[in-house]
């Protein structure tokens, strides 16, 4: 398998109030296609500085990332928006659904930025729709869905694009614990289907629903392991 | 970039429905802004389109010699004092001049008329044949009076457009019998509709009769005026040249003030200009007023949109929109807010058009709402891009942490 993410050297220092932080202290790794990947850490670890990272959201101080070949470090303000367009999924822990937009018009937004005829977009977002189950809440607005059909409809938006990669930030943070289950399950159908998921979670049990479990600590890997006991929510 | 484009669209209204009452405090004085533009706008090129046409059968070639200046503040007992002008400086006038093309005596004096049931008050014309040349108007049906009719005294009228219809109604008044002050007159023809003149008082309403008559049968009360048709080409020489001869009539010394007055339509231009700069004036600091408060008002709306948003801009961001297009967002929904503001006082100025064009002449013109238009485009570009920068410059990660 090629690498689809790789990882060199990583540095992401801050200047708060004239103290250094090092949120990423030299970070090496390579992820492939198809991976499962959960980054584990407590607060303040820099897990949410790596998945920031990760998602071209941030850059970093120092050292390469190379995303499908590309120079991510090397890129401008559009070109990093453009890949998170494209090649990335986002899901977040508090959803982040536009709250006036009905499910559809949320799942269609990512569509309008990379330029999408307005009849292919409907398409899109509505098959995206339906292949989280949620066929028949198309025209719902966010606050008339319940948490769990919310985080699902972040997941249709994250996959619409048919990215290279998605970002699921605690996921399951906001949920009810049955609600939990289901969005593992689809995450886990969508590993099988062959996409490429990292999972970031504090939570031991949510992160062993994946194939490779790394941890960080102090801004460093502490542990990179394949997870032989893989959590096969079904 | 066009569907980006419809999607700023909507992003705005949907941001403008969802704070309706915001909204439309905040595009409140972009309305009246828009509003007063226009209504003046409309009133001015309303004024123009009725004073061109007022001036057009006043003749611009015409002098009209009378005791009183039409326009300027000379003291009144000076005025009341002059010598009245006489019937016969009209041959003097005729026979002195090289320039003056027709000489017409007008005696105007208020009358009431009568036909069986009918009435109606009208000012009485009483002039000469010359009268038609004086003027850029002339008979709709019948014919004038010669000049055998007017030495003859011959009771024989003229009807203005508005008079022949009251008294007249759906018959042809043409050689019908009528009353002027309970004389029997008998109706010749009847002059072209002219409409208001400035929109304040209408030729329609007088009526025509030969001096012989007038002099014959009316007392001289009243006033009288001599119009001189002049060539156009040549109007500050025929002036000074009418100027001398009434000086000669009146034997004034040189040293002696004029005790007459030469009047041209340009005096109702010099005065109506200064009308037109005095609304004009207004108009525009009432105008400027409110779009730089609405501009501010907006401007501030806007920091407080972007700042209540910062959570939807970096979902937005994070999900791939560049600067330009989170840009282009809010840019567009300041635009918004100024262009319905617009439209919403373009039409309250176009409906209240109608309403002042029952009393007054006034036209909204094309150029004039799309330049209103264009104007509010353009203060919500000034009000919208600071804020809009603001907001396009926002951090993705600070951003969706925001709370």
């Amino acid at each position: 398998m090629s690498n689809l993410i790789s990882l060199s050297s990583i540095k992401r220092h801050y200047d708060v109030g004239g103290e250094l932080v090092r949120a990423l202290d030299g970070v090496d790794a390579t992820i492939k296609t198809n991976e499962y990947i959960s980054i584990m850490g407590p607060s303040g670890s820099g897990k949410s500085t790596l998945m920031n990272i990760i998602g071209c959201l941030d850059t970093p101080t120092s050292g390469t990332y190379q995303f499908e070949g590309e120079l991510v470090h090397e890129m401008d303000d559009d070109q990093l928006a453009s890949i998170r367009n494209r090649k990335i999924g986002f899901v977040f822990q508090t959803f982040n659904l536009l709250p006036k937009a009905t499910a559809l018009r949320n799942v269609e937004v990512p569509l309008i930025y990379s330029n999408i005829p307005k009849a292919d977009r409907l398409k899109m977002a509505e098959s995206s729709l339906v292949s989280v189950g949620l066929g028949d809440r198309l025209d719902h607005r966010p606050n008339e869905l319940s948490g769990g059909q919310r985080q699902r409809v972040a997941i249709a938006r994250a996959l619409v694009n048919n990215p290279s990669i998605i970002l699921a930030d605690e996921p399951t943070g906001n949920l009810d614990s049955k609600s939990g289950i289901e969005i593992m399950k689809i995450l886990h159908e969508l590993y099988a289907k062959g996409n490429t998921i990292i999972l970031v979670t504090h939570e031991q049990e949510i992160a062993m629903h994946a194939n490779r479990i790394i941890t960080i600590f102090d801004g460093k890997i502490k542990e990179d392991r394949l997870n032989k006991d893989m959590t096969k929510a079904l | 970039m066009l569907s980006l484009f419809f999607e700023s669209v909507r992003i705005a209204i949907s941001s403008i429905l969802s704070n309706k009452i915001r909204s439309f405090l905040t595009g409140l004085s972009i309305i009246i802004g828009i509003l007063t533009v226009t209504l003046m706008g409309t009133l001015i090129s309303g004024l123009d389109k009725g004073f061109d046409k007022s001036m057009d059968f006043l003749g611009k070639d015409v002098l009209s010699i009378s005791r009183w200046e039409w326009f300027g503040g000379q003291d009144w007992w000076e005025v009341r004092n002059r010598p009245r002008i006489k019937l016969d400086y009209v041959d003097k006038i005729k026979s002195r001049s090289k320039y003056a093309e027709a000489v017409a005596p007008v005696m105007q004096r208020g009358a009431s008329l009568s036909r069986g049931d009918l009435g109606a008050r009208s000012q009485i014309f009483g002039t000469t044949t010359e009268y038609l040349k004086t003027t850029n108007y002339g008979v709709e049906k019948g014919r004038f009076f010669t000049n055998s009719e007017d030495r003859s005294g011959a009771r024989v009228a003229l009807l203005g457009h508005d008079v022949a219809e009251n008294l007249f109604p759906n018959e042809d008044p043409i050689g019908k019998k009528f009353k002027i002050d309970g004389i029997r007159f008998r109706v010749l023809g009847v002059m072209e509709k002219q409409g208001k003149f400035l929109g304040l008082f209408s030729f329609d309403t007088q009526v025509i009769i030969p001096s012989g008559a007038t002099q014959r049968l009316f007392s001289r009360r009243g006033f009288i005026r001599i119009s001189v048709k002049i060539p156009g080409d040549k109007i500050e020489e025929s002036k000074d040249e009418i100027y001398g001869i009434m000086r000669q009539i009146r034997g004034l010394k040189p040293t002696e003030k004029d005790d007459f007055a030469v009047n041209q339509t340009i005096a109702f231009e010099n005065v109506y200009n200064q009308i037109k700069f005095a609304i004009g004036g207004v108009g525009i600091f009432i105008t400027v007023l409110s779009l730089v408060v609405g501009g501010i008002g907006i401007m501030n709306i806007m920091f407080v949109s972007v700042k209540e948003r910062t959570k939807e801009i970096g979902v937005r961001k994070a999900i791939g929109a560049t600067k330009k297009m989170i840009l282009t967002q809010f840019l567009m929904e300041a635009i918004m807010i100024c262009v319905i503001g617009g439209i919403i006082g373009l039409t309250l100025a176009t409906l209240l058009s109608l309403v002042i064009n029952q009393f007054f002449p006034s036209v909204m013109p094309i150029w004039l709402a799309i330049t209103s238009i264009s104007l509010s485009i353009f203060v919500g570009v000034i009000a919208g891009v600071i804020p809009s920068y603001r907001a396009a410059g926002l951090d993705p990660i600070d951003a969706l942490r925001y709370e």
